[in-house]
């Protein structure tokens, strides 16, 4: 059997790259035209539901946007917060539990300071997250640079701590535990006190909660901290290569302590936006946006307007597939997920494609 | 920048894709509506469920059999007037992203099946005044629109329990197991032991009931783990459960024990091994409260129904069909207790107790009810304890109750 091998492409065009992730994605919705077929939908006023998320014939379509937006901004500042660390290939996969810490964090300030006027309260929330969950993103960044760690497997590690650490405090009843509700005799998460609650501004019937506005500004930020400052240069040299960083006279140690610190922080600081959005915390409260942001820093090659197009994009499958399972009794939410699921997979693969073009060993021989 | 505008341009072009479908589907749409005008009534019904709506056995799978059937008794079509979101964690943000979802869909009433929807249920019923929420399992209520429901589970595990008592002493083995979910920390689960227990100390008062609690409310392994382990460490010879699976009957089957199931008959899964198994009719309620709201205001919902808390009177619990492994005199008895507690003449926690005999005859008798650490907490000829004691605060075993560690 001759061998096959893969070659990257270079020079890809603009119009190449549209043409393949329009036929992924057109190749992934016939895929999923023929699965709602053999359940007796009509593919096509499913697609349409789902990609209106639901807005047609809507009785309360502003609360189709807020829902969307919930999904949106934790997905959107992850993402953004991952694609720092990865920009200098440090592979933090430590989102689900940085945001749960972040979430713990913000409901204990919550609880214990909420006698301090609303905004401060958030802001201290907020603050508490973001150092809490840089510390430990701080930490996983030390060991890499000290002993030279895996931090993949760290930072997978502290996901499932994180993830123990929560359950245990949403099963254990007991008298210091002031996360749980008192009123309740099974144990339950207590709502946040008001001024915990994150607020917002009506724009015609949409509730904008001001985490939206956050989250776009710090979108922003980003693009010109990566563009325009110092920080930002050595983080993209100390990506490119450590060598070179280290040539230029660059402390990398410091560089992607700080920098990992970052982006640990941004996911806590998501999940105590959530925290105070829901005015409560659970076990699912990152909703996978941990993994979630990772696809989404990947399928934008980490660059920052794109990250906020694919979140949005990302976001608008996943509440329009739950809006439009929910008007077909026969669609259920795995159904919902592995059509998500085909979709992402067919973007990837065109992704691939794009990228690498396969050749037989002899051909490459030749070249 | 280039990746940017690529992005940006697929964006564009899925948007249109999707609007395009839009409009070009819209005509056909309408005249498909009008044609399924010929339902019965445009009511609406939403369901949020905790696991999937396709599924064959379990906690959800109980609900949706429910709400199915009670609307084809009322004449409703499942496939366009029943809406569902399945697969919802207990998040408030979840939660109520689903009940957006389903309002907006134009529901009349939603159902919501798992207790940690409670205060996104709660704040709902206060934006959507038009819509009636009814939350299983839950405590919070209000006097209009929002009310909370659950069924006297109890009961049946006391009828189930007089057959596993009958069976320890055909076979000569005072050691009964249970799996269950939870132990005292949740009423739901140290009421359905408790009352297990009783049922079965009212034919055999030596019985002891060895509680194996496997902390979850489902795991297949964990539960056949627990099964083994009472059967081959505290030798007991029926084996009771509150957990999700079949895996403790199937368990009895293979080491040639007895069982009561839960939820559903499983003498389907352990033909050999069942006895009986407490059972939920959870469309007595649904039909109930969906005739209710379609005939009445969304206000005037609980000034009608209330909270809900079914019993063997109105059906909302039983127990399977008796097997042939459950000893002829059950049956007698199972039947005494049942139409005791149905006429309201006696109830499982209260300062009487029954006593069955071997032909099946009884006799009651004033006892205390005694926790066992040796805490009374009803005394002998008492009245039965408060329903929101069942549900809600009860956090004690009886005496007869061990839980393993």
């Amino acid at each position: 059997m001759k061998g096959f091998h893969l070659v990257r492409r270079t020079n890809v065009k603009l119009w190449q790259r549209i043409l393949f992730y329009v036929i992924g994605i057109l190749v992934s919705l016939v895929i999923g035209a023929i699965l709602l077929s053999t359940l007796d939908i009509d593919p096509i006023k499913y697609y349409r539901q789902m990609m209106t998320i639901g807005l047609i014939e809507n009785k309360y379509p502003e609360k189709a946007i807020e829902g969307l937006l919930k999904i949106f901004v934790p997905l959107l500042i992850v993402s953004l917060a991952l694609s720092l660390s990865y920009r200098m290939k440090f592979w933090n996969v430590g989102g689900e539990g940085e945001f749960i810490v972040g979430a713990i964090i913000a409901a204990v300030i919550a609880f214990k300071c909420s006698s301090l006027p609303g905004p401060l309260v958030i802001l201290l929330m907020s603050l508490a997250a973001f150092i809490a969950s840089g510390l430990i993103g701080l930490a996983v960044a030390f060991l890499k640079v000290k002993f030279n760690t895996n931090e993949t497997l760290v930072t997978l590690m502290i996901n499932y701590i994180a993830l123990y650490v929560i359950t245990y405090i949403a099963d254990t009843k007991k008298s210091w535990n002031f996360f749980l509700d008192k009123e309740s005799a099974r144990p339950k998460f207590a709502k946040f006190p008001d001024p915990a609650k994150m607020p917002g501004i009506k724009i015609g019937n949409v509730n904008l909660l001001y985490s939206v506005i956050i989250a776009l500004a710090l979108g922003v930020i980003i693009y010109f901290y990566l563009k325009s400052t110092k920080q930002g240069y050595e983080i993209s040299v100390v990506g490119d290569s450590t060598d070179t960083a280290r040539y230029a006279g660059m402390n990398v140690g410091r560089i992607v302590m700080r920098t990992v610190f970052l982006s640990a922080a941004l996911v806590g600081m998501a999940g105590a936006f959530s925290a105070s959005t829901a005015a409560t915390i659970s076990t699912s409260i990152t909703n996978n946006v941990g993994w979630t942001g990772v696809i989404v820093a990947w399928l934008s090659k980490l660059s920052t307007p794109g990250i906020a197009v694919v979140s949005l994009l990302i976001s608008v499958l996943q509440y329009g597939c739950q809006a439009a399972s929910v008007s077909y009794g026969s669609v259920d939410h795995n159904f919902a997920d592995l059509l998500q699921g085909v979709i992402l997979f067919s973007v990837l693969v065109a992704d691939f494609a794009l990228n690498f073009r396969i050749v037989r060993r002899k051909e490459a021989d030749n070249v | 920048m280039k990746r940017f505008v690529s992005l940006l341009l697929s964006l564009v072009m899925i948007m249109a894709v999707g609007f395009c479908f839009g409009a070009c589907s819209s005509d056909s749409d309408e005249t498909e509506s009008a044609g399924e005008g010929g339902a019965s009534s445009d009511f609406t019904v939403g369901a949020i469920y905790i696991n999937s709506q396709n599924d064959t056995a379990g906690y959800t799978y109980a609900h949706h059999k429910g709400i199915t059937t009670a609307m084809q008794d009322l004449g409703l079509d499942v496939d366009s007037q029943l809406k569902i979101v399945d697969n919802i964690p207990e998040d408030y943000d979840q939660v109520m992203s689903a009940i957006d979802q389903l309002a907006g869909q134009g529901c009349d009433i939603i159902f919501g099946i798992s207790f940690g929807y409670l205060d996104a249920f709660n704040d709902a019923a206060a934006e959507y005044p038009d819509i009636v929420f009814s939350h299983a399992t839950g405590y919070l209520s209000n006097d209009s629109n929002f009310n909370n429901y659950f069924g006297r589970i109890y009961q049946a595990r006391y009828l189930a329990g007089i057959a596993a008592g009958y069976k320890s002493v055909e076979i000569g083995n005072n050691n009964i197991g249970y799996v269950s979910a939870w132990g005292t920390e949740y009423a739901e689960t140290c009421s359905g032991i408790n009352a297990f227990a009783l049922g079965v100390q009212s034919v055999n008062p030596d019985a002891v009931v060895h509680v194996k609690q496997i902390s979850t409310w489902g795991d297949e392994a964990l539960e056949r783990q627990a099964a083994e382990v009472l059967v081959d460490t505290y030798g007991c010879g029926v084996i009771a459960q509150h957990c999700d699976s079949a895996q403790p009957q199937i368990v009895a089957a293979e080491k040639g024990v007895f069982g009561c199931g839960y939820n559903s008959d499983m003498a389907e899964q352990a033909p050999d091994a069942h006895l009986t198994a407490p059972v939920w009719n959870w469309n007595v309620y649904y039909q109930y409260a969906i005739e209710t709201a379609m005939n009445n205001d969304a206000a005037d919902f609980v000034s009608i129904v209330g909270n809900y808390y079914g019993g063997l009177a109105e059906g909302m619990v039983d127990i399977s069909p008796l097997t042939a492994n459950v000893p002829e005199a059950a049956a007698k008895a199972i039947e005494t207790a049942r139409t005791m507690m149905a006429n309201d003449q006696w109830d499982v926690f209260s300062g009487v107790k029954l006593q069955f005999f071997e032909d099946g005859e009884v006799l009651d008798v004033e006892a205390a009810l005694v926790t066992n650490d040796g805490t009374e907490i009803i005394a002998a000829g008492g009245q039965p304890i408060d329903d929101s004691v069942i549900q809600g605060s009860m956090n004690y075993y009886v005496a007869g109750v061990v839980a393993e560690s």
